[in-house]
């Protein structure tokens, strides 16, 4: 029964993805408008690979956002995080630590600022903001503590490879963003954590007292949160050969702009990963764009904004109709 | 089944033995007594705040009682929590809480603990197969790949129900599940219903649809005001007792004299149609109290809420006085024209919590109290002195913040801030919720107050003894229409349920 309807259901969910593809089309509308203004460089091999660079630890930090997102909450702190990882990598080896053991503490650090974030608000039923953006301000002045103020560099070079070297001519980090991804997504559709994610994501009290673990379940989201954003801020660190304690800030509210966008993307309007990439890409087709063409860098922070707002406006232009 | 030596005791399924609970003060649950034996349905009864929900929540687990006891197959329990109960297969499914409508079908049937899985991974093939099975036993055909959000409400409630279902309960708590189910659908489940206790399962079935418990039931249990009445069989037992038995007698000199109405007409409201209201004609007069009733649902709130124009109308009119009500209202325009409404949901829809009593009266007053955009502080004192003395609320003063008051004194200031607005018609839905006794005499007594000055009150009430005690007509609405309407003088509760049922005069 199934394969024969296989054709049919499949022309039903590309209609549908038309009509709710609303970001879809407008990231391949930016595609389409920055290769008719530079087709000498837009579509270019190594411009893609740039493109794909620029954005690999977005999507890092985007994956963390959305895992939270999916449970309803949000997380203010996933790019001061990112920068403590980044530092504390770098100050234990330029004291001297091996790679493995910088890298083993500065995970240790997101994971713990994830799980400080997890009990202030599934167990200390602090609301996701204030708790977030305190943990946020003092991991901040963490970071600072760490790089006592400076920018730490001098890393070994085969830390610096992590984030600088290629294979098959592709930038590493597009391959961490690639497979953490693609882990984000399996855990979210296919284990039972992910869909006890989903399920509180749309409705706490219906979960609650169908037995589904609330607590732990939010505790554990701002835990892989911690975890995911330390592994960005570690790769940012070795992308750039050097550490501070605010490299990682802007990514925090990109990558709200990017579930954001990818929320408009599904029916349900829910955070999903497929989605939250798709976001990605318009952030970084944007700022690539915007670069190519010559125009003022901080005009594409002006324009994110703005996208942002059209998106979601039009996202519940259509649930209203319905 | 096996055990036919009378002799010896079957233990009940369930049994709840003196139960009492209460809740800041008033008593919702006075020795309660419920015994539901395993493969009866067995009918929960009895009017809104007679104590079935409490009851129902603590046998679940979500309340725990102070004193009493909870008896499983004879065995003592406790359920600290929903989770323990459900395992113990205990499970209510309740109306208002239904379904998540951001997933799938198959995973709101599979919820929680009952999702299928191996190691953390989900076995999808096994979860439709398992929510599959569930929903032929409801005989329903409902994709289970579609976002529950997009089905019918009909559809949601079969969800919820084939989610029951599911979790393999053996006591299964219904709490009225054919609110929003067509008569065939009632049918079908009433098959599944009478096939799951002939398989042994306990059902206790909340309704207030007495038809329906008369067709299915085989006990039924009558509570009213936190007290079990009477429980016997279904087949001794008939409407008439049933009603009187809910009814029980009214309290004693709680309402003030009627007759401060008169003849001159305040609102004439005409062929008025909404959101679950359908073409309703009627018209209230000056210093009359005009009463509302009809069971939950039966777009009693809806009527006050297009009324005082916080929901939109499709057809109809409102006139208050000689002065059409504009045909796209809001309630800034129902305010100036002198209709204000005290909502149903008083700490969510009538004041904020957080802020004083001073600056919550204000708020529906700042035309009055501000010239050119500038408030002034002492108009605003002016009117909260004025409002706290006539309706005597009792707090330290005017700064104190509404949510330190008691639900009486609440109250008090959701009419204090609506009557500085002088309205020529008070609407109020549910006046007296939640209040004790003492504070709700004070209510009844404002209202006629208020009635003899010349405001035209009209309040929704779910409790009928006070719906014919404060009021000098009554309208009964049933599904969205006027079903009756009777002066409250001749009224009796009878009468009244009748026409809450929506049974023809």
């Amino acid at each position: 029964m199934t394969t024969t309807n296989a054709p049919a259901r499949a022309g039903q969910a590309i209609g549908r993805m038309l009509l709710q593809g609303g970001t879809v089309v407008a990231l391949l509308l930016l595609i389409i408008f920055f290769f008719a203004m530079r087709p000498d460089i837009f579509l270019t091999f190594v411009n893609v690979k740039n493109i794909l660079y620029q954005v690999s630890i977005l999507a890092i930090i985007a994956g963390a956002q959305t895992v939270v997102m999916v449970v309803g909450d949000f997380d203010l702190s996933v790019g001061a995080t990112s920068s403590l990882a980044g530092a504390v990598a770098g100050a234990q080896m330029i004291g001297g630590a091996p790679i493995w053991q910088a890298i083993s503490v500065a995970l240790l650090v997101g994971l713990i600022v994830g799980l400080v974030n997890g009990v202030l608000i599934a167990y200390l039923n602090l609301t996701a903001f204030v708790a977030t953006l305190a943990t946020m301000t003092s991991v901040v002045g963490f970071a600072f503590l760490v790089t006592e103020g400076t920018t730490l560099f001098n890393f070994p070079a085969e830390f610096n490879e992590l984030g600088q070297g290629k294979f098959l001519n592709i930038p590493i980090p597009v391959y961490f963003a690639l497979v953490i991804s693609v882990i984000i997504w399996a855990v979210l559709k296919f284990t039972t954590i992910g869909r006890s994610w989903h399920a509180i994501g749309g409705n706490v009290e219906v979960s609650r007292l169908s037995g589904v673990n609330v607590r732990r379940a939010r505790l554990l989201a701002f835990t892989v949160a911690g975890l995911v954003s330390a592994i960005g801020g570690i790769l940012l660190a070795a992308r750039l050969g050097s550490a501070s304690a605010v490299q990682g800030s802007d990514n925090m509210m990109f990558s709200v702009a990017a579930v954001f966008l990818g929320m408009t993307v599904i029916k349900s309007g829910m955070a999903n990963l497929g989605g939250t990439m798709i976001g990605v890409g318009i952030i970084g087709v944007m700022s690539n764009g915007l670069n190519i063409l010559g125009v003022n860098a901080y005009i594409q922070q002006v324009v994110t904004g703005i996208i942002i707002i059209l998106a979601v406006t039009l996202s519940g232009l259509k649930t209203r109709e319905r | 089944m096996s055990a036919t030596n009378a002799s010896t005791e079957v233990p009940m399924a369930l049994e709840a033995r003196d139960i009492f609970k209460h809740f800041d003060g008033v008593h919702a649950l006075s020795g309660v007594k419920l015994s539901v034996k395993t493969g009866e349905i067995h009918a929960l009864l009895g009017e809104n705040g007679a104590g079935k929900s409490t009851l129902v929540k603590v046998i679940t687990g979500i309340y725990t009682p102070d004193s009493g006891e909870i008896l499983r197959n004879g065995e003592s329990v406790e359920f600290a929590n929903v989770r323990v109960a459900n395992r113990a297969g205990i499970v209510a499914l309740y109306q208002e809480l239904s379904i998540i409508p951001s997933i799938s079908v198959a995973e709101n049937i599979m919820l929680g603990e009952q999702t299928p899985s191996k190691g953390g991974i989900v076995q999808w093939a096994e979860l439709r197969k398992r929510a599959q099975e569930q929903l032929d036993r409801l005989n329903q055909k409902i994709p289970l790949n579609r976002l529950a959000g997009e089905l019918s409400p009909v559809q949601q409630t079969m969800v919820a129900f084939a989610r029951a279902l599911a979790t393999d309960a053996r006591v299964l708590i219904l709490d009225e599940p054919t609110a929003s189910l067509t008569d065939t659908e009632i049918k079908d489940l009433f098959a599944v219903l009478r096939k799951l206790r002939d398989q042994g399962v306990a059902i206790i079935y909340v309704s207030h649809r007495l038809e329906e418990v008369f067709e299915l039931c085989d006990r039924l249990t009558i509570m009213r005001n936190g007290e079990t009445i009477i429980t016997k069989d279904v087949q001794e037992s008939n409407i008439e007792e049933v009603i009187s038995n809910m009814v029980g007698r009214a309290a004693g000199q709680l309402y003030p004299e009627r007759g401060t109405a008169t003849t001159e007409v305040a609102l004439t409201v005409e062929g008025l149609n909404g959101r679950r209201v359908k073409n309703v004609s009627f018209t209230a007069h000056k210093g009359e109290v005009l009463g509302i009733g009809g069971l939950a649902g039966s777009g009693r709130s809806e009527l006050l809420r297009i009324l005082a124009g916080a929901q939109k109308h499709s057809t109809g009119t409102v006139t208050v006085g000689e002065e059409a009500l504009p045909s796209s209202p809001s309630v800034g325009k129902a305010l100036d024209a002198g209709i204000a409404l005290v909502p149903e949901e008083r700490r969510s829809q009538g004041v904020i919590l957080s802020a004083s009593i001073q600056d919550n009266i204000a708020l529906a007053n700042i035309p009055s109290v501000s010239s050119l955009g500038i408030v002034s502080g002492v108009k605003i004192s002016t009117i909260t002195k004025r409002g706290m003395l006539d309706l005597q609320i009792k707090a330290r003063g005017p700064h104190q913040n509404v949510g330190e008051l008691s639900g009486g004194n609440q109250q008090k200031v959701v009419l204090a801030k609506m009557l500085a607005r002088k309205p020529k018609v008070l609407l109020m839905d549910e006046p007296t919720r939640g209040i004790d006794v003492g504070t709700k005499a004070e209510i009844y007594r404002l209202i006629r107050e208020l009635a003899a000055g010349g405001t035209t009150v009209i309040a929704v009430s779910s409790e009928l003894p006070e719906l014919i005690g404060m009021s000098d007509r009554i309208i009964i609405m049933h599904e969205g229409q006027i079903s009756g309407e009777v002066e409250a003088a001749v009224a009796d509760d009878e009468l009244l349920l009748t026409y809450c049922y929506g049974k023809a005069n």
